[in-house]
């Protein structure tokens, strides 16, 4: 029989359950994951009355959570692609701020040492000018050991990052499947959602994305399978997989991250991406790498030019100079899975600066034949040469040789230009080694009778030069040679026929006789021993500095310092508006995830009023039962 | 559309956080007076910056060179201007002791013993140095003293034969000094096609002019001898050997030209049978020797027609070669002129260009202060009334009217 006591009493039930889900959503107002719940209702079975069917009165059939899995499965994205746009554009903007400063940057450093060589080059006898040229030529080279030191510093931060990353990953991914486990075992033995305990699971999943990127799997049994990188399985039901931070099987000072199970462990560095792991990652190959790259490439090339120019001219004591800066060597590493003893002899070539390019090489031994590709593409660099000290294999600026004993499939890492700064010295302290004269001074012999004039000399070769002073004579009007100033009889070094304007070469000066010059006619060609005010040299070396000699010939020292800051502010800039950009994604689908899932207090508000009511009617049902009672009481007392 | 609690907040929040950075990032570059503080402000900017400011200091150290190019070249001109005097009191001199008739030999001896001493003035001079120390005239050996030698008469130059060039623009060079060889000791003899001498050993009182040049396209360069085979007849040969070739020979008449191969000399005088006059083509000779041959000439007693003869020969000769020193001094002058000309026009180019320079740089660096100062006001009433609208809305709740 319809019963509206008990009718009654299940409303009370029901709204003191609705008022208990109310006053919960009131009190996770700001608890962060936390998804509004709603009670259901659901009318009870009616029963079947001669005139019809009876109520029975309302049941609470669920308390479910406003949740939306495709808002959520976007948020998520979202959020990951953000955090790693995040990631780099923090780091970026540290690099920018660092290479930046129009005053303390590289490019003033540089023209003041290129000022030195023109202050040198206006007195070349001053020593106060040469001590300058020194003293500028250490601080350039401080400032870019300083830069590198800083690149070297963010090296080993993006290390310890990607390693707390690993573990915050890992540690996520345990709480992950222990997670599954509570939940799959809370609707087993209920069948009800543990609304509070999927919360939790989804906020620990929310944060797994901002540190990088997760494809989530639903499960029938209500756990969640949640992959990384290339499928590798992070999470499954309730067993765990980890990210842990390894050694680089070429570098061991560098880390990268590998996956490891209860069997095995294998390197997935590159296959990852997304959130602030993915930001690190694309951070260090996209930025750092070739940022340690060009500094390097801009510090041999500078080491380079300098040094070539400077050998060419002689110092204050007449002496050939010496190299004016040291670099450090290239870098070659092994692979920790090779099986031969081989190993592979780097070095940059003289003279090749343009040829070197801001890429890593690896080197593999395919049975016998040695392929060379670039680290960063993949590509194959052809090389020429056999590869034999003799006959090195040359590639990019670079010589190399092979020693034996490499097994095939052996792997090496070459890094042409990384370690130039580190290693770099100025080898010249006393600053009358500062060879500012040229090498040769030319002059006519007074009493030449023929209007023949000769030049100051060029490209001057000082590996073949042997000092002396040597005479050039005209034998004839058209025939010249060149003696040396042995005595009694000097030695005829050189000779040939005369054609104006042409250069004559020998033991490495070149000097150009324009004019006619007489028969008997004689030049001199002199090792410049007293030449102490003579600045040709400096000049040079003031000029080859703004000569384009990177990059193929295209860019100059100053140039290719301009392109590395440039890159590093257009990737900035670029890492920055695309943090924005994502920024906004991210905003609006946390936000549209917030609209299904958010507690409104005004709503709850409202709620608590509709509840309020419900529920004190229900209780004045239960009043209205009584008093029907006492009446049958009543009626049948007599 | 829903609006959770939360999510009102958050937002509210947020949209005044942004406010607040883009305020913050319009004071720094007020404060700074810069628009481009890091490259990644405007990075193609930031790279033009890099490059005018490279320019500018180099510009700066251009104007440093070109200051010491002036220095030195002024310098060196005050050099040759002295010289230039005291080539003209030599002239003097030589004209005073060309009145052989009227001088004795100690009025000669007087005259070469001034002349002497200029000697030793004109190797002062040539020896000067600069402010830091180093010669002016010693091509690239500016430490070591070019020129040795005046007292003994015989100069010698120990220099080289560079000049030294600086750098006053990205593509101009101009040079800061003249060796001393170029300015002292290559100064073509004679008119500069030949000049001519007596044989030392004449005996008769003829004596020949300097000469002069009629066909310079007949001028064949080389060393002739004009030979009296008799007091009436010469002969002139050229330098072939074994036996030099007779070029031209005729009758002589004193006082007459005698031409031959487009050149004219003049012998005076009674030259007798065997004398020799050379007519030579021109060689570099140094400002000492010139000025050592008149003080060696004058010193030679001359009481006799031939010795007479022979001094006014080498006195027609010392004279043009005096002349000869001053045009080729007067001819480095108007090349140092000239270089100091280009400073000028270097300076004037480099000013304009770091004028340029300057206004290009504050083109991309420096702020807009009106613009900046009207966002930054944009953005305070942004703002605020961001705050205002805050603090009334999130004071509305239904909780206020559950009583």
């Amino acid at each position: 029989m319809a019963d509206f006591l008990s009718t009654s009493i299940s409303g009370l039930m029901a709204f003191q359950r609705a008022l208990d889900t109310t006053s919960h959503n009131i009190a996770n107002a700001n608890t962060v994951g936390y998804s509004r719940q709603l009670t259901e209702f659901m009318t009870r079975n009616p029963q079947q009355a001669g005139n019809g069917w009876v109520g029975n009165g309302v049941d609470v059939s669920t308390i479910k959570r406003a949740y939306d899995d495709f808002l959520a499965g976007q948020s998520r994205t979202a959020s990951s692609s953000y955090e790693q746009f995040n990631a780099f554009a923090t780091q970026a903007g540290r690099l920018n701020n660092l290479f930046g400063n129009s005053t303390t940057g590289l490019t003033p450093s540089l023209q003041n040492f290129i000022n030195a060589f023109q202050a040198v080059a206006d007195s070349p006898t001053s020593m106060p000018a040469r001590q300058t040229l020194l003293s500028q030529a250490q601080t350039l080279m401080d400032r870019l050991q300083s830069y590198d030191s800083s690149l070297r510093s963010f090296d080993a931060q993006v290390n310890s990052q990607l390693k707390s990353e690993a573990d915050s990953i890992s540690s996520l991914a345990r709480s992950i499947a222990k997670l599954n486990q509570e939940i799959s075992g809370g609707y087993g033995r209920t069948g009800q959602p543990p609304n509070d305990l999927m919360d939790q699971r989804d906020r620990l999943i929310d944060e797994l994305a901002t540190h990088i990127n997760v494809n989530v799997v639903a499960q029938d049994d209500h756990s969640l399978n949640v992959f990384v990188g290339n499928g590798q399985p992070l999470v499954v039901g309730q067993t765990f997989g980890q990210i842990v931070a390894t050694q680089d099987s070429f570098d061991p000072a560098r880390t990268v991250l590998s996956f490891q199970t209860a069997s095995s462990t294998v390197e997935i560095t590159n296959s990852l991406s997304g959130g602030s792991l993915g930001g690190m990652l694309d951070f260090r190959t996209q930025m750092l790498d070739p940022a340690r790259n060009a500094l390097g490439r801009l510090s041999a090339g500078l080491a380079e030019v300098v040094n070539e120019q400077h050998n060419a001219g002689v110092d204050l004591n007449g002496q050939l100079g010496k190299d004016l800066f040291a670099t450090g060597p290239v870098r070659v590493m092994s692979n920790t899975g090779n099986n031969g003893s081989g190993s592979l002899t780097v070095q940059r070539i003289d003279g090749a600066a343009g040829s070197l390019t801001l890429s890593d090489y690896v080197m593999t031994n395919n049975a016998g034949t040695w392929q060379l590709r670039r680290a960063d593409t993949g590509a194959v660099v052809p090389m020429t040469g056999s590869g034999s000290a003799a006959d090195p294999f040359i590639a990019d600026g670079l010589s190399i040789v092979v020693n034996p004993g490499a097994d095939p499939g052996d792997r090496f890492l070459i890094k042409p230009t990384a370690d130039a700064v580190s290693g770099m010295q100025l080898l010249i302290s006393n600053p009358s080694e500062i060879a500012a004269a040229a090498a040769i001074v030319t002059g006519a012999a007074s009493g030449n009778l023929g209007s023949g004039s000769v030049d100051v000399g060029s490209a001057f070769d000082p590996s073949v030069w042997v000092p002396d002073n040597y005479k050039l004579t005209f034998t004839s009007a058209n025939a010249w040679q060149i003696t040396d100033s042995a005595s009694p009889t000097p030695n005829v070094v050189a000779s040939g026929a005369y054609t104006p304007g042409a250069p004559i070469t020998f033991r490495g000066a070149q000097v150009v006789v324009s004019g006619t010059p007489a028969a008997g006619d004689s030049f001199t060609v002199s090792a410049n021993v007293s030449g102490r005010g003579d600045n040709r040299n400096a000049l040079k070396l003031a000029d080859v500095l703004n000569q384009p000699v990177l990059n193929g010939g295209t860019s100059s020292l100053t140039a290719a310092i301009g392109e590395f800051v440039g890159d590093i502010g257009v990737k900035t800039n670029q890492a920055q508006v695309s943090r924005d950009a994502q920024k906004v994604v991210f905003d609006e689908s946390a936000g549209a995830l917030q609209s299904v899932s958010g507690v409104n207090l005004d709503e709850e508000a409202a709620n608590l009023v509709r509840y309020q009511q419900a529920y004190m009617a229900a209780a004045q049902m239960i009043r209205v039962a009584d008093t029907v009672f006492q009446s049958v009481l009543e009626a049948t007392r007599g | 559309m829903r609006l959770s609690t939360q999510a009102y907040y958050s937002n509210s929040i947020a949209a005044m956080l942004d406010q607040q950075a883009a305020l913050s990032k319009i004071q720094n570059q007020v404060a700074s007076g810069k628009r481009v503080n890091t490259p990644a402000d405007d990075p193609i900017a930031a790279v033009h910056i890099l490059e005018l400011e490279r320019s500018k200091v180099e510009s700066e150290q251009y104007d440093k060179n070109s200051a010491l190019a002036r220095s030195r070249l002024s310098l060196e001109e005050q050099s040759l201007a002295d010289a230039g005097t005291l080539l003209t009191r030599v002239r003097e001199l030589v004209l005073q002791a060309s009145n052989i008739g009227t001088l004795t030999d100690n009025d000669r001896e007087s005259i070469a013993t001034e002349l002497a001493s200029r000697l030793e003035q004109m190797q002062d001079i040539a020896n000067r140095k600069d402010g830091g120390g180093e010669y002016l005239f010693a091509g690239f050996s500016t430490l070591t003293q070019p020129f040795a030698g005046a007292a003994s008469g015989n100069v010698t130059y120990s220099g080289d034969q560079g000049a030294r060039q600086l750098q006053v623009g990205a593509t101009q060079r101009v040079a800061d000094s003249h060796s001393g060889f170029d300015v002292f000791m290559d100064i073509p003899s004679g008119n500069g096609t030949f000049d001519t001498s007596a044989g030392a050993a004449n005996i008769g009182s003829g004596s020949i002019d300097v000469g002069s040049v009629v066909n310079s396209s007949a001028w064949l360069p080389d060393d002739y001898t004009l030979t009296f085979t008799s007091t009436s007849d010469w002969e002139i040969t050229d330098t072939a050997t074994p036996t030099p070739n007779v070029v031209a020979s005729g009758t002589y008449t004193a006082g007459a030209p005698i031409a031959f191969r487009g050149v004219q000399v003049v012998v005076s005088g009674e030259p007798a049978a065997g004398d020799t006059f050379s007519v030579n083509r021109s060689r570099g000779e140094d400002i000492f020797t010139s000025i050592n041959d008149i003080v060696t000439a004058l010193r030679q007693p001359a009481n006799t027609p031939d010795a007479n003869a022979k001094l006014a020969t080498a006195l027609n000769g010392s004279l043009q070669q005096i002349d000869q020193a001053s045009d080729h001094l007067l001819g480095i002058r108007g090349q140092v002129g000239a270089r100091l000309s280009s400073l000028d026009t270097a300076d004037a180019v480099r000013e304009d260009l770091q004028l340029d320079l300057a206004s290009s740089l504050s083109d991309l660096r420096d702020l807009d202060y009106a613009e900046a100062l009207a966002r930054m006001n944009q953005q305070l009433v942004g703002l605020q009334a961001a705050q205002m609208s805050y603090s009334k809305i999130s004071q509305l709740s239904l909780f206020n009217y559950l009583r």
